[in-house]
């Protein structure tokens, strides 16, 4: 219309733009003015832009809702005349009448709501709102044929208004967009396959407030489908999570350590999640295809559907939401402890579950179960990552056995046994003790030999979880073949056995000659004081005892690892208190040997050397009062009084030296019998049973523990083994007075030969004849002087000897009734033996 | 090297016990009759050095003196396979040959002629060994020169070695059959009294038990003198075994014989050996263990030496000590098994002055001698009850001496020489109390035995009176 007539719609133009100016008084509204030609310019420039309203033009949709709006606002009776006047205004049709009836109830709208806002600003100069009030006016005027040009472009109220202006312009814009935008399901179908792949879709993309994909608000849809596709798109959030570690942990593979377990994890889920690529590609392709459909009357919908698509993402969601769970289970851990979490989640009754859990985990632990097979078959500890639940450290060989190796608790996955983890943790260590300790090559021979017995499964990655069985058998296998070499290897190239009893005859003094020889020889030299002996001229005197004893004749590896060793002195000590023995046990025999056991076979030897002095100093007595050396025929010259004294002191020395003799040779039967051979062939028998390098430790342990205990050593019997040493203390100090009595009697015997020999006896003795000639003067006088110094010197010995006796018999007493209340039933047969003739219970019956 | 013993042969009886020992111990040690060592004789453990050394040859040499007055056993013995054992030079034949004739004073007196030959063979022994433990007689009581040369060289030896240990193998005549010799009590007391104060141990073998288990236990109707003698020859190796094959207890003589002879004077031990079997013979096989061997050794039938005690004497009887040395393969927790048995069931009498208790040594046996059993046993004790064999002999010397029988043959000889019989009574007074002394340790008043002096009162609070008063001394 405008080609046949554009001046007379200038003309339209210029009048309305003067009308609208002339309203406003403080404008100079005259056809020339600037600001009307201005106002005129923009106008035109409007009018002649090309903006179109988004919405899609519906006459009745804008009076609809023109109506609610005025019914909203309680202005119920207006809202009834617009409907009239609607009418009225849609029924007229023909010429003459409004073309574009929706384009003019629209501005209408526009306008009314634009007053409405705008009723209480009026300052600018050029107010279109002034110029579109004017507009129902307008409108109704130019109901001919030039109103229908302008509204036809579509009118938009864009212009220098204020900013607050243009944004509810938009606002209102985009719910006319939301209220017309209705989404087609195939688009949400696509935009969610996007979404499960973790790819933003147009309208549904990834929030990160709500922390999941949702669909945009923008987007007008229902509740319903809003919900299913919050639902599908979980797979997405959970896909996201799932691909974001095994991406985080890749990402951290070579720098950080999480570890080839974590690695194997990892590559498990990306091949499940390749399978899930799979399942989406299909989907997708199918996306697009319409239902195949018997009637093609009627009209199909696309082959997926939102519901099709929760159908189809069933199981894949159960397995997504289990690697969602894993993740997040693992997300810290490694090693045994995640293939241990794992496993915790495999324990499910849903078959699929299970088989999917099944699947995951043989890969999952196949690294562990390689190294469980290279450290039982090889003795490596292949664990850079530290996942394994054997942990090495560095130590000393001595101490491998002990501390090398242990087991790490939170690397123990729980479907691997504690016994079988003890057991794989064995045979590895005895691989690596064989080969660091005992530099034992044969162990690869019986490895090799358990690998083929274990059959094939200990190909390299053979074995896997759920085998538990086969790996069972291939770690019994090899532990059990392991462990004879091993012990082979102690009995036979290391002599374990040779060993234990050369300790058992040197440090437990079973090889009689040799320690009374030692005895012999050292015993005069340790009564000096300790730091004035030489340890050096000890090690001489200790060489001197093997080669004069059937000591010679062992081994001369083991003689060579006998020493002499003083221990720690303080000043006071005598060589007795200090000196001991020790055994060398070197590598690999110090890890039965450790320092801590051959501390205890020092305290024992220590114990067992001061009985045998003690027993040696009774001997030693014994020997100066032995039948043949007081000769009586000599004495019977003595004075009747003076033989009597001696009488009674010699039988008194006697009778004492009998208790105590008996106390010691009893206290030493008992060590032997009950205390060193019982232990001994109770620890043979266990050696013999012994099937592991441990059972061998633990029967030596317990050799030593009862010989410890039952040696009076162990804790509880520190009372009773301290009254035993004050026992032994009083023993040598009678063998002083002893001593002391016997020289006594032989200077008397030496004495009287003197004063008797003048008178004529016939005595066979001769050597003092000359100087008893001399002292023939003194003889008469002399005698009576030796009676008298005879009886003091007898008289004082009974004394001392009585007193001694006394304090022996009342300690006696009190280690004997302490012996019933050790716990040990072994010391029960001490007693039995010290009062085999219920001599001590008879003489106390309270006892 | 260490812990040398001596042996000393005197007389007929004694080189043939000593024979049979020296045999014994070759097979124990696997020693060829020649004294070298077997080839099989490889195990290690047993202690030949004790009893044997090796010449420059390694051939082992006992260390044995072998002396006699006449040269008819010593002669058969360096006639038989066994010659070139014995050092040639420790024999010792008188050179008259002629013997003793059965009479203590001629071997005392022989013995004194030819001392400083044998003292020489004695020394050049002790020197040869590093550090010597002590001697072992082997001799009879009742012939001349085992008792009489064997009476003075324990004289010699108690003078010359005091401080070493002198122990020996006695035998005591069968009392049972009338002797050839008849001055027998003579003879045995005098030698008594000088095993009862030269010696510190006397191994009491009584050819009475002796003949008396070989007919009952071994059921031989006449017994020789071979198998009486391996009867001893057993005992004297099972005693020395402790020697021989070292173990944590018992390993010397000193210590062995201390705790058996806890009175000085109380030294003579009985001996007892279970199960016995002489050469050759084949027993019946009984079962063995520990408590079987122990009790089996309590039982006087057992034991080598004759009780002549009657039965309420028999009674009164206690041991003093016991030594119970087990043989074979023994586990040690048996030991204590049959100790708790013996003792519930009173199989044993033991003092009551004093504690005692059976003591148990445990020895290995020579892996080279086969026995049928599998356990032995041999039982040293010291008992009261060897009293009786003394008052024995005390007797048949009283009955002898008031007959003033056969003095004459000692008067010949310097000791007795003037009539002078004082020496018999010494020996007699020695001996009663000895026996006296026996009986005392029975009672339990042991400790005060022998002072309650009629006269004074010495005991306890007395001790002091007898001294105090010098007018008393002189």
């Amino acid at each position: 219309m405008e080609e046949d007539d554009p001046s007379k719609a200038l003309d339209l133009i210029k009048d309305l733009v003067f009308r609208l100016l002339s309203q406003n008084p403080t404008s100079n509204s005259s056809p020339t003015s600037s600001d009307f030609q201005k106002s005129l310019r923009y106008a035109i420039r409007i009018l002649t832009s090309r903006m179109t309203p988004s919405i899609a033009p519906d006459a009745a949709g804008i009076a609809e809702s023109i109506k609610r709006r005025l019914a909203t606002e309680g202005k119920s009776s207006q809202a009834l005349t617009f409907a009239d006047l609607y009418t009225k205004f849609a029924s007229k049709t023909g010429p003459g009448s409004v073309n574009n009836k929706w384009a003019v109830l629209y501005l209408l709208k526009i306008v009314a709501e634009d007053r409405k806002c705008r009723q209480t600003q009026f300052e600018s100069s050029v107010l279109l709102p002034n110029l579109v009030a004017s507009d129902p006016v307008l409108g109704k005027k130019s109901s001919g044929a030039a109103p229908e040009k302008e509204w036809q472009k579509g009118v938009l109220l864009v212009a220098k208004d204020p900013e607050n202006l243009r944004d509810v312009a938009f606002k209102e814009f985009a719910n006319l967009l939301k209220e017309e935008n209705e989404v087609t399901e195939e688009v949400l179908v696509r935009d969610v396959l996007y979404a499960c792949q973790g790819i933003d879709g147009k309208y549904v993309k990834f929030d990160n407030n709500s922390d999941g994909y949702v669909l945009c608000n923008l987007i007008k849809a229902s509740r319903a489908t809003r919900t299913m596709i919050r639902k599908l798109c979980e797979m997405g959030w959970l896909f996201r999570k799932v691909k974001g570690y095994i991406s985080e942990s890749m990402e951290r593979f070579p720098a950080e350590d999480i570890g080839t377990v974590g690695h194997a994890f990892c590559a498990a889920l990306q091949d499940e999640l390749s399978e899930y690529y799979k399942l989406l590609a299909v989907l997708e392709a199918q996306a697009m295809n319409p239902i195949p459909l018997v009637s093609e009357a009627a009209s199909s919908g696309n082959y997926l559907s939102l519901r099709r698509l929760a159908v189809w993402f069933a199981e894949p969601m159960a397995k997504m939401r289990l690697m969602a769970v894993l993740v997040d289970k693992c997300r810290v851990l490694k090693g045994g402890a995640m293939a241990g979490a794992i496993h915790l989640h495999a324990q499910h009754g849903d078959p699929l579950v299970l088989e999917f859990m099944r699947r995951l985990l043989r890969r999952v632990c196949s690294p562990l179960f390689e190294m469980v097979r290279s450290w039982v078959l090889e003795g490596e500890l292949e664990d850079i990552f530290s996942e394994f639940f054997v942990v090495g450290q560095q130590v000393k060989a001595e101490s491998l056995w002990r501390e090398g190796y242990r087991l790490h608790a939170g690397m123990l996955p729980s479907f691997i046994s504690q016994s079988l983890a003890q057991r794989i943790l064995r045979t590895g260590k005895s691989i690596n003790f064989l080969r660091v300790c005992c530099e034992d090559m044969g162990w690869a021979d019986a490895a090799t030999e358990a690998a083929v017995a274990a059959g094939t499964t200990t190909k390299r990655g053979g074995l896997g979880y759920g085998e538990t069985d086969a790996l069972e058998s291939l770690v019994d296998g090899a532990a059990k073949r392991i462990d004879k070499h091993l012990l082979d290897v102690m009995h036979k190239r290391y002599k374990f056995k040779d060993h234990c009893l050369a300790i058992k005859r040197y440090l437990l003094l079973g090889q009689g000659d040799f320690v009374q020889y030692l005895m012999d020889i050292v015993g005069p030299e340790l009564s000096e004081p300790a730091n004035a002996i030489s340890s050096f001229k000890l090690s001489g005197l200790l060489e001197t005892a093997i080669r004069s004893s059937n000591a010679q004749y062992d081994d001369p590896d083991i003689l060579d690892r006998l020493k002499v060793k003083m221990m720690p002195h303080g000043t006071g000590d005598r060589g007795w208190d200090v000196f001991s023995l020790e055994y060398e046990a070197r590598v690999p025999l110090d890890t039965v040997f450790t320092e801590s056991v051959m501390s205890k076979y020092l305290r024992i030897f220590n114990f067992l050397w001061k009985l045998r002095r003690v027993e040696h100093a009774l001997i030693g007595t014994w020997k100066t009062m032995k039948p043949n050396c007081i000769t009586s025929c000599s004495l019977t010259k003595l004075h009747h009084g003076v033989k009597l004294q001696l009488l009674s002191t010699l039988r008194r020395c006697q009778v004492l030296w009998v208790e105590m003799n008996h106390f010691v040779t009893n206290l030493q039967y008992y060590i032997m019998f009950e205390v060193l051979e019982v232990s001994w062939s109770d620890f043979s028998n266990e050696m013999e049973a012994a099937m592991d390098l441990d059972d061998l430790l633990a029967a030596h342990k317990k050799y030593l523990h009862a010989i410890f205990e039952k040696s009076l050593l162990g804790e509880q019997s520190q009372t009773l083994c301290k009254s035993l040493f004050v026992l032994f203390d009083l023993i040598l100090r009678f063998r002083s007075h002893a001593d002391r009595l016997y020289e006594g009697i032989h200077e008397l015997q030496c004495r009287t030969l003197e004063s008797s020999l003048p008178s004529g006896d016939k005595s066979k003795k001769n050597r003092s004849t000359e100087k008893s000639l001399e002292t023939a003067s003194w003889k008469a006088d002399g005698k009576k002087a030796l009676t008298q110094r005879a009886g003091e010197f007898l008289r004082n010995v009974e004394q001392d000897l009585a007193s001694l006796a006394k304090e022996y018999s009342s300690l006696l007493e009190g280690f004997i009734s302490q012996l019933p209340l050790q716990q040990h039933v072994d010391l029960k047969f001490l007693l039995f033996r010290l009062d085999f003739t219920e001599f001590y219970s008879q003489l106390r019956p309270h006892v | 090297m260490p812990r040398e013993i001596i042996t000393l042969q005197v007389g007929q009886c004694g080189n043939q016990i000593g024979m049979e020992f020296w045999k014994q111990l070759c097979l124990e040690h696997g020693i060829s009759k020649e004294g070298i060592l077997e080839d099989f004789a490889t195990q290690g453990g047993d202690r030949k050095d004790v009893f044997f050394y090796q010449a420059d040859d390694q051939h082992y040499i006992p260390r044995a003196l072998l002396i006699d007055l006449e040269p008819r056993v010593i002669n058969g013995i360096q006639n038989s396979e066994y010659r070139n054992l014995y050092n040639h030079e420790n024999i010792f034949v008188s050179d008259h040959g002629g013997g003793a004739g059965n009479n203590w004073a001629s071997g005392y007196h022989q013995g004194k002629g030819v001392e400083e030959d044998i003292m020489d063979m004695i020394d050049r022994e002790a020197d040869g060994s590093d550090s010597l433990e002590g001697f072992v007689l082997c001799h009879s009581i009742a012939g001349g020169t085992g008792s009489g040369m064997g009476s003075y060289l324990l004289e010699t030896l108690n003078d010359r070695y005091s401080k070493k240990l002198v122990q020996t193998y006695s035998v005591f005549p069968n009392q049972m059959e009338t002797s050839d010799v008849v001055v027998q009590p003579y003879n045995s007391l005098l030698t008594l009294k000088r095993l009862t104060l030269n010696a510190d141990c006397v191994v009491v073998l009584d050819n009475t038990a002796l003949n008396r288990i070989a007919v009952e236990r071994l059921h031989l109707s006449n017994p020789t003198f071979a198998q009486t003698n391996s009867l001893v020859s057993t005992v004297m190796s099972a005693s020395t075994t402790t020697l021989r094959y070292p173990g944590y207890m018992n390993n010397d003589l000193v210590g062995l014989l201390a705790s058996l002879i806890p009175t000085p004077r109380c030294h003579f031990l009985m001996t007892g050996y279970t199960p016995l079997t002489v050469e050759r013979q084949a027993n019946v096989i009984r079962k063995t263990t520990v408590l079987d061997v122990m009790r089996r050794l309590l039982q006087t039938k057992n034991i080598m030496v004759s009780s002549y005690a009657r039965t309420k004497e028999a009674s009164q009887a206690k041991y003093i000590s016991i030594l119970n040395i087990i043989q074979g393969e023994v586990d040690p927790t048996q030991v204590h098994e049959s100790l708790q048995r013996i003792r519930e069931r009173k199989l044993v009498n033991f003092i009551e002055w004093g504690p005692a208790s059976i003591q148990v040594a445990l020895s290995r046996k020579s892996p080279y001698v086969q026995t049928a059993h599998r356990v032995s046993g041999l039982m040293l004790a010291s008992h009261t009850s060897i009293r009786h064999l003394f008052s024995k002999c005390l007797s048949q010397y009283e009955k002898l001496r008031k007959k003033q029988a056969f003095l004459d043959n000692y008067r010949k000889f310097p000791m007795f020489a003037d009539n002078d019989l004082s020496e018999f009574d010494e020996s007699r007074d020695i001996i009663e109390s000895l026996v006296d002394e026996y009986k005392a340790c029975e009672s339990p008043d042991y400790i005060k035995w022998g002072m309650e002096d009629p006269d004074q009162i010495l005991t306890g609070d007395g001790n002091a009176s007898g001294t105090a008063d010098p007018s008393l001394a002189v």
